[in-house]
């Protein structure tokens, strides 16, 4: 009985840098919110720039921040990069996603069933827990998973055209990420103020 | 004129479009308002720290807002306004109804309610109360005025 039952799932293949990079490639005048941790770490390593804004603490807000924007920016591809451990820390997001239904939120999720920057500790994801499931079960319609990065590069192309909201949960390796992005959090935001203002 | 008809007024008056909120019977009327008026977004939340995300969110895509709560979502949105809403300086107004003060029923709301306003002082979130009605139009104009000064402010119907 109990946790000594429940084994750990191999995490996906996918890199989550090479895929940050191929998504800023894809998307390159797309606002990015990226959560704290190594979604943060990896989108600054793609080069960074002012349509990111980094979360530095605030563990499962990322999503909610991207809620806002694109109910703020309707006309705008707003995207959010965050892990299995800020999506498990507020999964009411996903409730309040589905609900509001923005058409422009994609919301991808780097899952690699750990809390990779404190030492590999398993989240729930690794064991027991079903994120695309949750997604689905708060009331998103339109949900994918990839575990390598021919799906992910595949999938891409759909997420980037065709309306949302999109939850994306994407299995990744465990890659450290040693890029670190600006630190001044009102610089962060009025740079990223600036290239909002400039892309409408 | 109520209360909820002055804040209402002043809320739509100063553009503070998207209401993010979880119900409580206080704040309810206004709730109702602003949901049948399509001036605003408004957005209702699992939890109340969603609330201080969405509306850093919206901020930077240019939009302002208000977070309508009971005392105890505070309680639940304090790592939010620490980390984000004070450290990047992201204005909005907090309606916050009270609880656990005098002739409170309920056990479980005392200490919230009474930690409330010093947890406020010690982030340095301004908070100002509403006592009388003929003070309820200024007091809620000079609160959001002051929101997007000091970044952010707090109100207590």
């Amino acid at each position: 009985m109990g946790r000594e039952r429940q084994a750990i799932k191999r995490s996906g293949s996918i890199n989550r840098l090479e895929a940050t990079r191929h998504l800023v490639n894809r998307a390159p005048q797309a606002l990015i919110i990226a959560g704290p941790g190594n979604a943060k770490f990896d989108l600054a390593d793609t080069g960074d720039r002012p349509q990111h804004f980094y979360l530095w603490n605030s563990l499962g807000l990322a999503p909610s921040v991207g809620l806002g924007l694109a109910l703020a920016q309707p006309k705008q591809q707003v995207i959010v990069l965050d892990g299995d451990g800020g999506t498990l820390m507020n999964p009411g997001a996903l409730v309040t996603i589905a609900r509001l239904a923005p058409l422009n939120l994609l919301h991808i999720v780097w899952d690699n069933g750990q809390y990779q920057l404190t030492g590999g500790q398993p989240t729930a994801t690794a064991t027991v827990t079903d994120l695309p499931a949750m997604g689905r079960g708060a009331g998103l319609q339109l949900v994918a998973t990839v575990t390598t990065m021919n799906e992910f590069e595949i999938g891409l192309e759909t997420w980037l055209t065709e309306s949302g909201p999109w939850l994306v949960v994407a299995k990744i390796d465990a890659s450290p990420a040693p890029a670190r992005p600006p630190k001044d959090p009102v610089w962060i935001k009025l740079r990223f103020m600036q290239a909002v203002n400039k892309s409408n | 004129m109520t209360w909820t008809d002055i804040v209402f007024e002043r809320l739509k008056a100063n553009a503070l479009e998207m209401v993010c909120h979880v119900p409580d019977s206080v704040i309810a009327p206004l709730i109702t308002r602003v949901e049948a008026d399509p001036f605003f977004t408004v957005v209702p939340l699992t939890r109340e720290e969603e609330g201080v995300g969405i509306l850093t969110g919206a901020y930077l895509g240019g939009r302002q807002g208000c977070l309508m709560m009971q005392v105890s979502g505070l309680g639940n949105s304090v790592n939010g306004l620490a980390s984000l809403a004070i450290p990047y300086q992201i204005p909005f107004l907090i309606l916050i109804s009270q609880r656990g003060e005098l002739g409170e029923f309920n056990p479980a709301q005392i200490a919230m309610g009474k930690a409330a306003r010093p947890l406020l002082d010690s982030l340095g979130i301004q908070h100002f109360t509403l006592r009388r009605m003929d003070e309820v139009a200024a007091l809620t104009d000079g609160a959001i005025k002051t929101a997007y000064t000091a970044r952010l402010v707090s109100l207590w119907p």
